[in-house]
């Protein structure tokens, strides 16, 4: 161990394989319990694909209606590149910040910039779900 | 001594299991009395399955009206379940009566084995022993393994669907009704599909947010977050992949909507949006490309970056808060 000796820890096995067996298991039955959900109220189909008829409302699953909803507002090249952005600012981050915390000040500013995003997240997707 | 109980004992099982196999084929083989009525079908189920030559209708055994097939399967199970548990019980005894020692259970005489050949408790023993801190058994550290845990339930349930669903214009659509309507339990997991689908990008949200707000993508773990950043966005294009495959019109339009904002990219929007279409509109060849970046591509991909990840969270260990 590099490290040095915690004086509170459990062994991995089989104490804290346990617990994770639990929650697996606690995930598990939420799984079974929606498929056993499913057969009564299955998923369902819309109507068929037709090319020729296009409907008055498309929206996309809801983890892309924050970013449809975006698109209505800025110009069509500025929002196709925004979300390729984003990725290669979440690929970078580490290298733009690499200095490791000395205080609490900066996990209190990460915690209120995921706030903030989640917000407007949650807002768009919310405006476009019922727009 | 010994080596006469065991050639007895060998030949009661040879008996036994000829003496079996002897009834199966003849069940099989034996002349069956004409059939005239449904009563007197019920009655033949139980007695042997019809041989296949006579069986004009296997779709019957699949919507139920005829279930014979299942007859046999049901009796094998049953006869041989009842068969290995006393033949194991004898085996027990003998064992414990002949050598006046106490049974070594089953899974202990399999790891035994396991590790006289491959040494494996020399690799497990450093991984099963290392203590775990109290600090790291909060639940905000079981989100990726949640993440993890719903892939599995999705690679399952997927191969589950694979079997039924057909990547055509023509028949995805009926072959997901089908799924729905005939196969049996098909509805109930094309619902977890569906729903861990969702719950496995709430996690890797989830995931990634907790990682951010504790500062753990720092070095030296920061290719452990771009491995991380890469396994996210594959997470959504299975999202995406998989929400063409119903082939109805929320599918059709959606992915339409979604390639064109890809087409929208400067320079390289119009080869994108090529590529995903593989032409300039959604045809057959779409669905077919869908289908295969769906169940073949980006599972390659990201279990390839999910080792990666795990390997490097093994080594580097989970980075203690403040």
């Amino acid at each position: 161990m590099s490290e040095k000796q915690e004086n509170n820890s459990v062994p991995f096995y089989p104490d804290h394989l346990k617990s994770e067996a639990k929650v697996a298991l606690g995930v598990g039955i939420l799984v079974i319990l929606t498929g056993v959900l499913g057969l009564f109220f299955p998923v369902g189909l819309g109507a068929p694909a037709d090319p020729m008829d296009t409907p008055l409302h498309v929206k996309p699953e809801w983890y892309f209606l924050f970013l449809y909803q975006l698109l209505r507002f800025i110009p069509k090249t500025i929002g196709a590149i925004t979300p390729v952005i984003i990725v290669l600012l979440l690929a970078i981050w580490p290298i733009l910040d690499s200095k490791p915390d000395q205080t609490k000040k900066p996990i209190r500013v990460r915690i209120l910039v995921s706030i903030v995003v989640l917000l407007i997240i949650i807002g768009l997707t919310i405006w476009g779900e019922v727009s | 001594m010994k080596s006469v109980y065991r050639k007895i004992f060998l030949v009661i099982i040879s008996i036994c299991v000829l003496l079996f196999s002897a009834a199966m084929v003849h069940s099989y083989t034996a002349e069956r009395p004409e059939i005239s009525s449904q009563g007197e079908i019920d009655q033949q189920i139980y007695l042997a399955p019809i041989k296949p030559e006579d069986d004009t209708c296997i779709q019957c055994h699949v919507d139920e009206t005829f279930t014979n097939i299942w007859t046999p399967t049901v009796r094998w199970v049953l006869f041989g379940a009842a068969g290995i548990f006393f033949l194991f019980g004898f085996a027990r005894s003998a064992s414990v009566w002949r050598s006046r020692e106490a049974w070594v259970p089953i899974p202990k005489r399999i790891s035994l084995y396991l590790d006289d050949r491959f040494q494996l408790s020399d690799f497990l023993k450093p991984i099963l022993s290392k203590p775990v801190p109290d600090w790291q058994r909060r639940w905000w550290y079981c989100l990726g393994g949640l993440t993890f845990f719903l892939f599995i339930v999705q690679g399952i349930t997927g191969i589950m669907l694979a079997f039924y669903y057909k990547p055509t214009p023509a028949e995805a659509y009926a072959s997901i009704l089908f799924i729905e309507n005939e196969v049996l339990l098909g509805s109930a997991i094309r619902m977890i599909h569906h729903w861990s689908a969702n719950g496995m990008i709430v996690m890797a949200c989830a995931h990634m947010l907790r990682v951010f707000i504790m500062g753990a993508y720092k070095p030296p773990r920061e290719l452990n977050w771009i491995s991380g950043v890469a396994l996210f966005v594959m997470t959504l294009g299975f999202g995406f992949t998989g929400y063409l495959l119903p082939w109805d019109q929320r599918a059709y339009w959606a992915t339409t909507v979604g390639t064109e904002i890809a087409g929208g990219i400067p320079v390289i929007g119009e080869l994108a949006l090529v590529f995903l279409r593989t032409g300039w509109s959604i045809t057959g060849l779409t669905l077919s490309r869908f289908f295969a970046l769906h169940i073949l591509i980006l599972p390659l991909i990201t279990v390839t970056s999910m080792g990666m990840h795990f390997l490097m969270v093994r080594k580097q260990g989970i980075m203690k808060p403040l």
